[in-house]
């Protein structure tokens, strides 16, 4: 139970990174719906998850904050990925992929090649 | 580095803790406008669209406890939380805070005190010197077991014969006579061996030491080393005073230097003033043999082992080397062995006195401090039921079993650290009360104990744990409890807890045990004092004089003592006057010296030794000593008798075989003498000794430079003797000072001192802790009381008359006590008969001290008792 958490919590952090890479400053709400977007279900209910893992990342100095004006002119929280964020998100982007193509190989390999 | 940067966020989150929700709140205000706005757009009425996004969102206060747990540190909010709610429940409960504050402090700062106080003795021994705690006694011990010192000679050998030890350093306490002839001043001192300074590794303040080579022979530089006091108040501290001449005992000596601030000497507590060479013995000392006679043992060696040296290794050479001395002389050293001791345990002389009384008191404190935690644990449990329903509300919200304990931790610490502190206070103002120099009579003392970090550690330390002990039961009894139970509301009485009546029992167990040790303690030190001494010290005044600074002769000793006497006696007031070089009872006790017997032959190696004093005729009478046999001395002025002796009782059992003793010679170095009478045994050295051979030599056949004057007061008032004495004296010899004019019960009294002190801290001690016991017993029951209000009022309403109901209560809660008396008072029987008294059980002290404390005890359940068995039936059982 509590393993899940992690990964979706490790993974909702590589999300958060790389759409601020992709996107600049975003508030809370632009993050959410754009990991939506991407990722259909996996933020459609608790939206709110989101906020300990930008505090997270804010407090290891991934991303920085500050508050600026939303679409209608409210005041909004804004997020941006900092150098050290961008470095993160190589490193952990790298990660990701050869953990992925592993796994991949795994899910991939026949009985008999391990014969 | 990623993770400590994220704990230095959280601090600084957790103190700007406001601002934060505050931005919280904002964001998901923000988002979820934002989120509504997208679904009225998405064609939704405002109303299913606003609730749509809440629904999007999810739990706010689940994510909001994430958010939190994320920011701070959880375990740090929740202590302040519970340390903020500690603070709020202690204020409201501000009598039972203090009295739980108030007897930690006690038992917290009596045992910081004492702690500092055998602290100083074992690690800092020596004030000032650094490492003094690894310094050995090197102490020459005869074969019946007594301590007699090292004389000169063996210490010039011992320096070079005992490898193992790097320095041996030798010091000698005498008193000294400081200023021009007529004015002089009593000031003690040491004579020290030339090492002395540089061994101890000191500094001068001022000037230099002692060198090596001015002890080295007699009649070198006659040179002194000042204590940094006596230069700063008679010499005001001025840097002029190297090279300024001292007159000392008659002669002038050259300040050469000045000792650091704190050292006072290497006879802790005595405080000492001035340091002379050793080999200035003679000339400071009217001419004794201290240098060149190996049975004058007036020394005290200190040693110090090489590094790598074992006290094993110096011990096996020590005693080698006594063997070794023993039969190359045999007159002064047969049946000498050696002994190589721990600073600390000094087996004779103010140290020992001390540690002793210490030792005890300590252990009797820590039992205290015990008491007074499990009072207060009581006082918590206790309260602890009576919040039965809040801990359960609690539980029932959803609050783990940790958050109970550190709940109740918090409350406790809170109170425990508050009484650490309070101790830690009264700690200091113990030690600077110690600090404060009694004069014990002519003997400056001083201790100079403080409280520093170890001490203070050790006040915390003991805090928290008081703090550990007394949350244990409470925490363990809110844990258990059943949240369904604790919710149900009082309508039936709440179980009665054993754990409460248990804690009691073990209290008044302690308390018992403290009392008892106290009381034996007490009545140990009073019997001690009112031991009859076997000679009367009432009415008899004491008084010193000292010829050596003239450089008297044999004649002229006598002759002013005869004089001296003659003059006195004339006085209408004065019942018996005499002289003896010696007063028993006295704080370095009474020299034994060597003998033969004639016609003794003896089965052991080594000579014959008795305490020995040299006294004038009319001795006996002054002291009251009855001659069982034959007479006293002849007169002062006989020129004809010969060497007369008298010997004690035991004297003649031990060494006379009981035979009849008139006409025997003795044989010592001075002559021989022949016994003309025996006196009755008395106390010699200390209250309780048992018996000592003794032996009094004539004035008339060895007289001294130095003498006691004992006068014994024909009204009893020998304090109006002084000034009557001292115009006799100043009638002899203007120039010469009368000093220690004291009465022999003073002189009794500054001898008990150090005794002393130990036994009036139990004496405050014990009525305190009588006190809290009294006070936890109370409280118990109170509580116990108050929760059974409905039960009581049921009772009464059918008729059970208050004094049965009160009846009930004390006789429940006199079950629990008793039980804790009867164990604390094995336990003390135990430690009485095995260490204190050896067998001898004080039957009123064993029957006092329970009666005293069941009364107290009866006392304190009676009143919570008979006011519960007042109240209305009515009001009680409305009562909820």
């Amino acid at each position: 139970m509590k393993q899940k958490a992690d990964v979706l919590q490790g993974t909702l952090a590589l999300m958060v990174l790389k759409t601020l890479a992709v996107l600049g400053p975003l508030h809370g709400y632009g993050i959410a719906r754009r990991i939506e977007q991407i990722s259909g279900d996996l933020l459609a209910v608790n939206q709110g998850t989101l906020y300990p893992v930008l505090l997270r990342l804010e407090q290891e100095g991934a991303i920085a904050s500050e508050w600026g004006a939303s679409e209608n002119n409210r005041r909004a929280r804004f997020y941006r990925l900092t150098r050290l964020g961008r470095k993160q998100l190589q490193a952990e982007t790298q990660d990701w992929e050869q953990t992925a193509a592993i796994i991949a190989r795994f899910f991939d390999a026949k009985a008999e090649d391990l014969s | 580095m990623k993770s400590l940067k994220r704990f230095f966020r959280r601090v600084v989150n957790v103190a700007t803790r406001r601002t934060q929700e505050e931005r919280l709140r904002e964001e998901i205000g923000e988002h979820i406008a934002l989120q509504t706005e997208e679904n009225l757009r998405a064609g939704l009425s405002p109303v299913e669209a606003r609730r749509q996004a809440m629904l999007k969102f999810g739990g706010v206060e689940a994510m909001k406890q994430d958010y939190r747990a994320e920011r701070g540190l959880v375990f740090i909010e929740n202590l302040l939380g519970d340390l903020r709610n500690a603070g709020r429940t202690i204020s409201r409960m501000p009598g039972l805070a203090a009295v739980i504050i108030v007897s930690l402090a006690i038992g917290i700062g009596v045992n910081t005190t004492i702690l500092s106080w055998i602290q100083l003795i074992l690690l800092k021994p020596v004030p000032g010197v650094s490492g003094a705690s690894n310094f050995l006694l090197v102490e020459p011990r005869s074969e019946s077991g007594g301590y007699a010192g090292a004389s000169w000679l063996e210490y010039r050998d011992l320096q070079t014969r005992v490898p193992a030890l790097r320095d041996i350093v030798a010091s000698q306490m005498v008193p000294f006579n400081v200023g021009e002839t007529g004015q002089t001043e009593r000031t003690h001192g040491q004579l020290v061996s030339g090492n002395y300074f540089s061994a101890l590794g000191l500094q001068p303040a001022l000037g230099r030491f002692i060198r090596l080579e001015e002890a080295e022979r007699p009649g070198t530089e006659p040179v002194v080393v000042i204590s940094y006091d006596y230069w700063q108040t008679r010499f005001r501290g001025s840097p002029g005073v190297v090279g300024q001449k001292l007159r000392v005992n008659e002669r002038d000596l050259t300040v050469i230097g000045v000792a650091p601030k704190e050292f006072q000497g290497t006879m802790v507590p005595l405080k000492f003033e001035l340091w002379a060479p050793a080999t200035m013995a003679p000339a400071l000392l009217g001419g004794t043999r201290d240098l060149e006679d190996r049975s004058v043992r007036s020394f005290s060696l200190i040693g110090m082992l090489k590094p790598g040296a074992t006290r094993e290794e110096a011990q096996a050479e020590l005693s080698t080397t006594m063997a070794q001395l023993a039969r190359d002389y045999p007159e002064a050293s047969a049946g000498i062995g050696g002994e190589i001791l721990p600073f600390w345990d000094s087996p004779r002389g103010p140290q020992r006195m001390l540690i002793s009384g210490l030792a005890v008191l300590e252990g009797v404190m820590l039992l205290l401090l015990l008491a007074v935690c499990g009072n207060t644990a009581n006082l918590m449990l206790a309260r602890g039921s009576s919040r039965q329903r809040e801990v359960a509300v609690r539980v029932a919200l959803g609050a783990g079993r940790w958050r109970i304990v550190s709940l109740v931790l918090s409350e406790n610490m809170l109170l425990a650290l508050l009484g650490a502190s309070l101790g830690a206070a009264l700690a200091v103002w113990g030690t600077t009360a110690l600090r404060v120099a009694p004069m014990i009579g002519a003997f400056p003392i001083q201790f100079q104990t403080r409280i520093d970090e170890f001490t203070l550690a050790f006040a915390i330390l003991l805090g928290v744990a008081c703090g550990l002990i007394f949350s244990t039961a409470p925490a363990l009894h809110l844990v258990k409890l059943d949240p369904q139970d604790g919710l149900r509301y009082g309508s039936n009485t709440p179980p009665r807890s054993r754990a409460r009546q248990v804690l009691m029992g073990v209290e008044v167990g302690l308390a018992m045990a403290v009392l008892i040790a106290a009381a034996l303690f007490l009545e140990n030190f009073r019997a001690a004092r009112q031991t009859d001494p076997r000679f009367r010290p009432e009415g008899v005044l004491l008084a010193a004089y000292d010829l050596s600074g003239r450089h008297p002769t044999e004649a002229s000793e006598r002759e002013f003592a005869t004089r001296l006497l003659e003059r006195l006696r004339s006085l209408p007031d004065v019942e018996a006057a005499a002289i003896a070089t010696n007063v028993p009872l006295d704080l370095h006790g009474i020299p034994a010296r060597p003998f033969t017997v004639e016609g003794r032959v003896r089965t052991e190696a080594g000579l014959d030794r008795a305490i020995s004093n040299i006294a004038t005729p009319g001795y006996f009478k002054v002291m009251a000593i009855p001659l069982l046999e034959g007479n006293d001395f002849a007169d002062m002025r006989d020129k004809t008798a010969p060497a007369e002796a008298i010997v004690n009782e035991e004297f003649v059992r031990r060494y006379l075989n009981g035979s009849e003793a008139l006409g025997r010679r003795i044989q010592t170095r001075a002559g021989s003498f022949v016994v003309i009478a025996v006196a009755r045994d008395s106390v010699y050295d200390a209250f309780g000794e048992p018996p000592q051979p003794a032996v009094y030599f004539s004035y008339r056949d060895i007289p001294r430079d130095q003498g006691e004057i004992h006068l014994r007061a024909r009204s009893g008032n020998e304090t109006a003797l002084t000034s009557e004495a001292r115009a006799v004296l100043r009638g002899l010899d203007p120039m010469l000072p009368l000093y220690d004019v004291r009465t022999f019960s003073q002189h009794i009294d500054r001898n008990l001192y150090l005794r002393r002190v130990p036994a009036r801290m139990f004496v405050v001690l014990g009525p305190l802790l009588l006190g809290l016991a009294a006070i936890g017993i109370y409280a118990v029951v109170s509580y116990a009381v108050a929760r059974r209000t409905r039960e009581i009022g049921v009772r009464l309403a059918f008729g059970a008359t208050s004094g049965r109901v009160a009846r009930q209560i004390i006789r429940e809660n006199l079950g629990a006590i008793a039980w804790g008396t009867a164990i604390g008072w094995l336990l003390a029987l135990e430690i009485s008969v095995h260490a204190i008294s050896k067998g001898v059980v004080n039957l009123s002290v064993f029957i006092g001290v329970p009666a005293i404390l069941l009364g107290v005890a009866a006392l304190a359940c009676w009143i919570p008792a008979r006011r519960a068995s007042r109240i209305d039936p009515l009001a009680a059982l409305r009562h909820e």
